[in-house]
């Protein structure tokens, strides 16, 4: 076990060397500057600006000291807001995107999987049919359309929500619910259909003809294999509601990162571009490496390392 | 065995309505908190969109930082509701007979939020560090009607040789370059605010948190929430507290023009943009305030490339576009079609309006279109003419923009172009490298006079941008930037914008505005035509 996670970890490292190194090509071949304006600054002043912020040095030089920045973990200021430092924005905007995603796993985790087992439950009557008609459409509707819908009707018509900003627990509420609507969709329709095959399996059978409680086979036998397929989408699903927050927060007016993430590309603000590209890589890349030790957690048949196993 | 499965799945929902019930009592005794507070003091409900870029005068130079910057602090002058420059922290002031020397008195009742007496020392340290290539203040340009400034900026003159002394604390004298007729309306913007230099010397950070800020304005800085919202009351040490109707100023920061009218709808907010969606069912409503905003949209072609070296060719192309159906059927919002180059507005001497002296030059005349075309194809021997390509930054409005006058291109002269779209950034690297034929563009003025826009077009200026180069018209605008005599100086402008009209190297598309939806109560909301907004005098009922 030890050494599975000390291989993933050298990994993971790479990935994210690799990652650094994509982002900082990108960002040298996009045409345009952090101090292109319309009205344009003196040579004087330009040559001092792109002093300041080493701009001036060949391209290795700017590699190597943004290598340096993502190992210190120190960005440096931003080049668009110069009184504040891309960690100050980073430590301001991510409790709050990630106090956002968590709540939508969560809400749509619990959700997703309630909604899946009573639809399996009253497999072909109406309950089952009312579920999976709702679980399309939260699939095919977009975020940012539900997020704008549930606005003018919940806020705005029937005034039970604030409208947006991210004060109180009333305010997640829509924001919430627009961006888990979709994750809890596919989880809905994927716990649905492994618990109908679960449920038919011998073992189900095996265990009410022992006359075991029908909410202990539920929740012990049959649900835990289940949520197999669940827990293997997760990794997916956190990127997806990594990415949607950007939008969701926009609309809602949420102070969190998606919006650093988003604007330093448009501001060409190098060191936030790199700060929040490194931080979400880190972030996303140590999550879905959760998600594994979770797999293996969950399913005992699923070795993680190679030896340790009978061979 | 399904009575217990219903059993649970209760539960389940329990648990789910339960938190969510909770969670909306929370939101309510919230809300009512809010209110309570809103009714005995008049909060006036503000949306900024994003992040003030800063705070620090040289450095926050742009109009979500202008927003509130105007109203934390205050310069030499201010614009009143004419739009024209009043005393401000200066009280009055002597302009010198050749009109190249101000000297300044500033009010002895002019304070910081800290007590410090606003000095002449404050607007030295602020103009000095504008003007210092070091600070990289994108506003460095407008310091260059003092005396040394450009040279200072550009890294060849120091402090001692600028125009600004102290004359004794409360005394400036101020040497400019050239006579400036506006240099009043100049000051007026931010960019010109004093800094404390007592504070700024303890702390260079002084203006990035709320705690640290040290104004002079209408309002002072009671919170600041980075990225989320801020919070202002008024300022009882400001010299006209009087004259102040509010309490305070709440600021949000939503970056959405729905949600800002949603909210607006809501009650959140007192003052809202208009949606574009919802521009025909709104704009006529009773608490819609529309004000004029000095600028310009136009299309810039390159000289340099074919077909727009001909003059003719260009003509043809500027007088096709019909600027009213896109006034009023594509942008909206009671914007005015632009028939010259100067939007209204910009007063001579005598009182007469700009426009209204010059008259249209650039009107849509479709017959007059086809017959220049055909003389300058005919002028430049071609049979077809080459393949024309339309750029633009990429945005819904300016897309719409663009596809109306390909149309009326196609329409009019029977030609077809190609539209392009690029973002931004990019989009400015290419205009500025000359790689467009015909690029749409934009202009915004800084200060209250014809020759912010007029000066762009003199050979090898930054903002030139379309390879045109005429000597005449240098020569006349370096007149209309040294001439004395503001009845002169006003010629040699109407002379630039009808040489410009002549040789056509842009064309004009619409003047610019500002538009908002305010709740029924709120008035004296300044918005400035040089775009910066001033609270001084608003109130809520």
């Amino acid at each position: 076990m030890l050494r599975y996670i000390g291989k993933r970890l050298l990994m993971m490292v790479i990935t994210l060397w690799v990652i650094v190194t994509l982002t900082f090509i990108l960002m040298v071949t996009i045409p345009g500057s952090p101090f292109n304006s319309e009205r344009g600054t003196n040579e004087a002043v330009q040559a001092n600006l792109e002093a300041h912020y080493n701009l001036d040095k060949p391209y290795i030089v700017q590699y190597v000291l943004y290598l340096k920045s993502i190992v210190t973990f120190d960005f440096g200021p931003s080049i668009k807001q110069p009184s504040q430092t891309v960690n100050e924005m980073l430590g301001r905007g991510f409790p709050i995107s990630f106090e956002l995603g968590i709540i939508t796993i969560i809400v749509a985790v619990l959700s997703g999987v309630t909604l899946g087992v009573f639809a399996a439950l009253k497999h072909n009557q109406i309950i089952d049919y009312v579920a999976m008609g709702f679980a399309v459409l939260g699939i095919s509707i977009p975020n940012f359309v539900l997020a704008t819908l549930l606005i003018q009707q919940l806020a705005v018509n029937i005034e039970w929500f604030p409208v947006a900003r991210w004060l109180s627990p009333a305010h997640m509420i829509l924001p919430v619910t627009a961006l888990a609507t979709g994750p809890m969709a596919i989880i809905a329709r994927l716990t649905r259909s492994t618990m109908l095959e679960v449920l038919t399996q011998d073992y189900i059978k095996m265990a009410r003809a022992k006359g075991l409680a029908p909410w202990k086979i539920i929740c012990k036998h049959a649900l835990r294999n289940a949520l197999m397929p669940v827990v293997t989408i997760m990794g997916t699903l956190l990127a997806g509601i990594l990415t949607g927050t950007f939008v969701i927060e926009k609309i809602f007016a949420v102070p969190g990162m998606g919006k650093y993430f988003v604007e330093s590309i448009n501001q060409r603000d190098y060191p936030v571009i790199m700060g929040t590209t490194v931080f979400y890589s880190a972030f996303l890349i140590v999550m879905l490496f959760l998600v594994d030790i979770a797999y293996g957690i969950l399913d005992p048949r699923i070795k993680l390392h190679k030896k340790g196993g009978r061979e | 065995m399904k009575k217990g499965l219903l059993y649970l799945m209760g539960v389940l929902v329990f648990l789910v309505l339960a938190a969510c019930t909770a969670n909306e009592s929370t939101g309510t005794e919230n809300k009512n908190g809010e209110g309570e507070k809103a009714g005995d003091e008049k909060i006036l409900q503000l949306n900024n969109g994003e992040e003030p870029t800063s705070f620090d005068p040289a450095i926050g130079f742009d109009n979500v930082s202008w927003n509130a910057l105007n109203n934390l602090m205050e310069g030499l002058t201010r614009l009143d509701e004419d739009h024209t420059p009043q005393p401000a922290v200066a009280e009055e002031w002597d302009v010198s007979e050749d009109g190249t020397t101000y000297t300044f008195y500033l009010r002895e009742d002019a304070n910081w939020s800290n007590g410090d007496p606003v000095v002449a020392e404050d607007f030295i340290f602020a103009w000095e560090r504008l003007l210092n290539p070091k600070t990289g203040s994108s506003a460095g340009f407008l310091g260059y009607f003092i005396k040394g400034g450009e040279a200072f900026n550009s890294g060849e003159g120091s402090t001692d040789d600028l125009g600004i002394t102290a004359v004794n604390e409360k005394t400036l004298e101020v040497e400019l370059e050239n006579p400036t007729g506006f240099f009043l309306h100049v000051l007026t913007n931010p960019a010109f605010f004093p800094v404390n230099h007592q504070v700024a010397a303890d702390n260079s950070e002084w203006h990035a948190e709320a705690e640290s800020f040290v104004g002079n304005g209408p309002f002072q800085l009671e919170s600041w929430e980075h990225d989320n919202e801020m919070m202002f009351t008024k300022n009882d040490a400001y010299w006209d507290a009087d004259s102040v109707n509010l309490d305070g100023v709440h600021w949000a920061m939503v970056n959405d023009t729905n949600t800002e009218y949603q909210m607006f709808e809501r009650g959140e907010l007192d003052s809202a943009e208009i949606p574009a969606e919802l521009s025909d069912q709104l704009i006529d409503g009773d608490n819609v305030q529309v004000v004029d905003q000095g600028g310009l949209e136009f299309f810039r072609f390159n000289v340099t490339e074919e077909p727009f070296q001909n003059k003719n060719i260009r003509k043809a192309f500027a007088l096709a576009v019909d600027q009213e159906n896109i006034t009023e059927y594509v942008v909206k919002n009671k914007v005015k079609p632009a028939y010259g180059y100067i939007s209204p507005g910009f007063t001579n001497p005598s009182g007469e309006d700009f426009r209204d002296v010059n008259g249209d030059l650039v009107s849509f005349d479709p017959e007059e279109a086809k017959q220049l075309l055909e003389k300058g194809m005919e002028e430049e021997g071609y049979d077809e003419l080459p393949t024309v390509t339309l750029s633009y930054n990429t945005s819904d409005l300016n897309k719409e923009v663009a596809e109306a006058i390909q149309g009326m291109f196609s329409e009019n002269i029977g030609v077809d172009v190609e539209l392009e779209n690029t973002e931004w950034n990019v989009f400015l690297e290419d205009q500025k490298a000359l790689n467009h034929q015909l690029s749409r563009s934009s202009f915004l003025y800084d200060y209250a006079d014809p020759v912010n826009f007029l000066e762009s077009f003199i050979t090898g200026s930054y903002m030139n941008r379309t390879g045109w180069s005429n000597e005449q018209y240098d020569q006349l605008i370096a007149n209309a930037k040294s001439e004395a005599d503001e009845g002169k100086r006003w010629e040699y402008m109407y002379e630039a914008e009808k040489l410009l009209a002549e040789e056509v190297p842009l064309f004009p598309v619409r003047y610019y505005n500002q538009v908002e939806v305010l709740q029924e109560g709120v008035t004296k909301i300044l918005r400035h035509p040089v775009g910066y907004l001033d609270l001084k005098y608003a109130d809520k009922q």
